[in-house]
């Protein structure tokens, strides 16, 4: 593409621009839509259950982040949070409440490893190891659990983690808060994190300038592993239940909540703020349209059809990659009219 | 089979067959190791069984095969032209079921099934266009289209379970033909004609050609675009009727009636060897692998082993089968 060649027009750049940051724009589109159709919807109630319906989720999306930027598919997050939450609540009688929940963790990370191995070891596609990890992961479930839900041994305990805490968000989201913001730090400002991006645009090239391709991949899926194990536990411990069937269809709602914030499938590029402008997008989306009673099917099409023009105007950006739309390029174009609205930074490697 | 056809016994320098014994056996593997493996399933099943080896058993297994392998076929097509693989077979299952039942009563069962198969075909176009023109990951938007499509089609019925009204049309399916059930007769017709597309026509080179190189399947100016929107397009196509098939057998459908089926033909075309790198691969290949994990499902819930164990037999299975195919790709040279 020589894109470069001719000047683009203030439109155009515009345009990339608005494409460059999409992932604001919708939220506050979608935060605009929820505000005028929910009243109240910035009161600290609505917020805090929105933000509750996240942190499961969100954990899971944490890990697909990384996987995803890595070049790579997880689809057995939802089987490992069942798993995981099996063993944190199950294991309560034998063990106690917080090695149980440790024992889940473990499950989690060990799960990954599996999911490590066979990318990394036995060089089966993405796509295929973690669908067969999937199944298999799942049937241990039904297995151990006699295809019953399991309960923990004290209600109470689960408490703390979905009771708000200074004010309005829950203990849970704050876990979700720090470890998404901690994922940011760790992909934007530090050389490992840095170093994954390489990985996923070219593994091969990247093994070849020095860095340890097979062990970026083999630690991405543990740590997608490790979280959906902390989405398991958390989410088990929360609910004092540990189901075969919790989960069944979280990862792909992760997958599409990750997308949206502007991570890309092929590898290479994506952002920890953008999962999470992705995921409240989701959230605050799926709250005005419970609000309005609109049936879950209609809900279906919208979030569908967002995913759709969201991949569809990454594609088009992505053929004009030489035009410099950075927030500086943008501002210095439009220095007249400032008053266009302050975007987050979202991250992008260099191609 | 592609492989036979590319000339990879000489290496250009006299004398170096790349024929050698273990080269030889890693060429042949492929070939033998299905019908082996199936035959050797069958051994195993009529050994641990008495009910294994009969007619009516058999004949159920194929029942049970007869729709999961019309979407196989069209699996397959996917996977050979490297289109990673098709998610939205659950919504374009349930598209067919549902528009077949729900328009039953006004137009007839049979122009009702025909709806549904050309509503679940125009899906099928939008992940082609989609995939083949927009070059967007296959895996991405077969799941946005995938919930769009669900979508629309409970939308369309009110979000209701749909329930037939044609007990002849079902009759019909379960009657049998010199002792075969109709429904296995569609299957192997669907599946022939898709064998014989992909090996007889020039359509079918260019799909194994789009798979293998893509660049110079461009370069040699094969519609590559419309190559892998074609395979998006038949697998749509074909789950439509998969779903108008199993929405007239169970006189029922619901939204989630095809949730399943994508995993279970990703599953039958990886255990017939067909890899996601594309470029090879056959349809009696991936009806193989579909008829293998048919075999050792029902021999296992002939032995009464709980459906976990099952789950954990199929995950292990598509290990098995993958390493192997890697294994032997890497020592038949090609990487």
């Amino acid at each position: 593409m020589s894109a470069t060649a001719l000047a683009p027009s203030g439109w155009t750049i515009a345009f990339l621009g608005l494409v460059r940051y999409r992932v604001v724009v919708i939220l506050i589109a979608t935060l605009a839509i929820a505000a005028t159709f929910v009243p109240g919807f910035f009161d600290a109630r609505t917020l805090s259950l929105g933000a509750d319906r996240v942190a499961t989720m969100g954990l899971i999306a944490i890990g697909l982040t990384v996987v995803l930027i890595a070049g790579q598919l997880d689809l057995s997050g939802g089987a490992i949070l069942a798993l995981s939450g099996i063993a944190s609540v199950g294991l309560q009688g034998e063990l106690g409440q917080i090695p149980a929940a440790l024992v889940g963790l473990g499950v989690g990370l060990l799960a990954g490893c599996v999911n490590g191995v066979l990318v990394v070891v036995l060089k089966i596609n993405s796509l295929v190891a973690t669908l067969a990890s999937m199944l298999l992961f799942r049937a241990i479930c039904h297995l151990i659990t006699d295809s019953r839900p399991v309960s923990g041994i004290d209600p109470f305990f689960g408490i703390p983690l979905t009771q708000p805490l200074l004010g309005t968000l829950s203990t849970r989201v704050f876990i979700f808060l720090a470890l998404i913001l901690l994922l940011h730090v760790w992909l934007t400002r530090m050389v490992s994190g840095r170093n994954l991006f390489a990985v996923g645009s070219n593994a091969t090239s990247a093994a070849a300038s020095g860095i340890r391709s097979n062990w970026y991949l083999f630690g991405a899926f543990m740590f997608s592993g490790f979280m959906a194990g902390l989405a398991g536990v958390t989410f088990g411990i929360a609910s004092n239940t540990g189901s075969p069937v919790f989960g069944d269809t979280i990862v792909l709602t992760a997958i599409a909540a990750v997308v949206i914030g502007g991570t890309r499938l092929e590898g290479g590029v994506g952002s920890a703020l953008g999962t999470l402008g992705g995921l409240l997008t989701l959230a605050a989306l799926t709250t005005a349209m419970e609000y309005q009673s609109i049936p879950a099917y209609v809900q279906d099409i919208v979030t569908g059809a967002i995913l759709l023009i969201l991949i569809l105007l990454d594609r088009l950006t992505h053929a004009r990659r030489g035009t410099d739309v950075s927030l500086r390029a943008l501002v210095q174009r439009f220095s007249p009219t400032r008053d266009a609205a302050q975007p987050k930074e979202t991250e992008r490697t260099p191609a | 089979m592609s492989d036979t056809l590319l000339d990879t016994t000489t290496t250009g320098v006299p004398g170096t067959s790349r024929v050698t014994r273990a080269n030889l056996g890693a060429r042949l593997g492929p070939l033998i190791g299905m019908p082996l493996g199936i035959v050797l399933l069958l051994v195993i099943g009529t050994i641990l069984s008495d009910r294994f080896f009969t007619a009516g058993n058999l004949v159920n297994v194929l029942i049970n095969i007869s729709i999961l392998g019309v979407i196989v076929v069209g699996m397959a097509f996917v996977f050979i032209t490297r289109g990673l693989a098709d998610l939205s077979v659950p919504a374009t299952v349930a598209v067919g079921a549902i528009l077949t039942l729900s328009l039953q009563p006004a137009i007839g069962t049979a122009a009702a099934a025909g709806v549904g198969i050309l509503a679940a075909t125009g899906a099928g176009v939008v992940n082609g266009v989609l995939i083949g023109y927009a070059r967007i990951n296959p895996v991405i938007t077969t799941l946005a289209v995938s919930t769009i499509v669900l979508g629309v089609a409970q939308w369309s019925v009110g979000g209701v379970i749909v329930y037939g009204s044609d007990p002849e049309a079902q009759a019909f399916l379960n009657s049998r033909v010199f002792g075969v059930p109709v429904i296995v007769i569609i299957f192997l017709i669907v599946a022939l004609l898709g064998h014989l597309v992909l090996s007889r026509t020039s359509l079918g080179r260019w799909v194994y050609a789009a798979g293998s190189n893509p660049d110079a399947t461009r370069a040699s100016a094969v519609p590559l675009a419309r190559t892998r929107a074609t395979a998006f397009i038949l697998t749509a196509g074909l789950s439509g009727l998969a779903g108008a098939l199993l929405g007239i057998t169970l006189q029922t459908a619901r939204p989630a009636i095809g949730i399943g089926y994508e995993f279970d033909a990703i599953t039958a075309v990886v255990v017939g060897g067909i890899s996601l790198l594309g470029g090879s691969g056959s349809i009696p290949r991936a009806l193989g692998g579909l008829l293998f994990v048919a075999l050792l499902n029902n021999i296992l819930v002939l032995q009464g082993v709980p459906t976990a164990v099952q789950g954990i037999a199929k995950g292990l299975l598509i290990v098995l089968a993958v390493s192997l195919d890697i294994y032997l790709r890497r020592k038949g040279g090609r990487s």
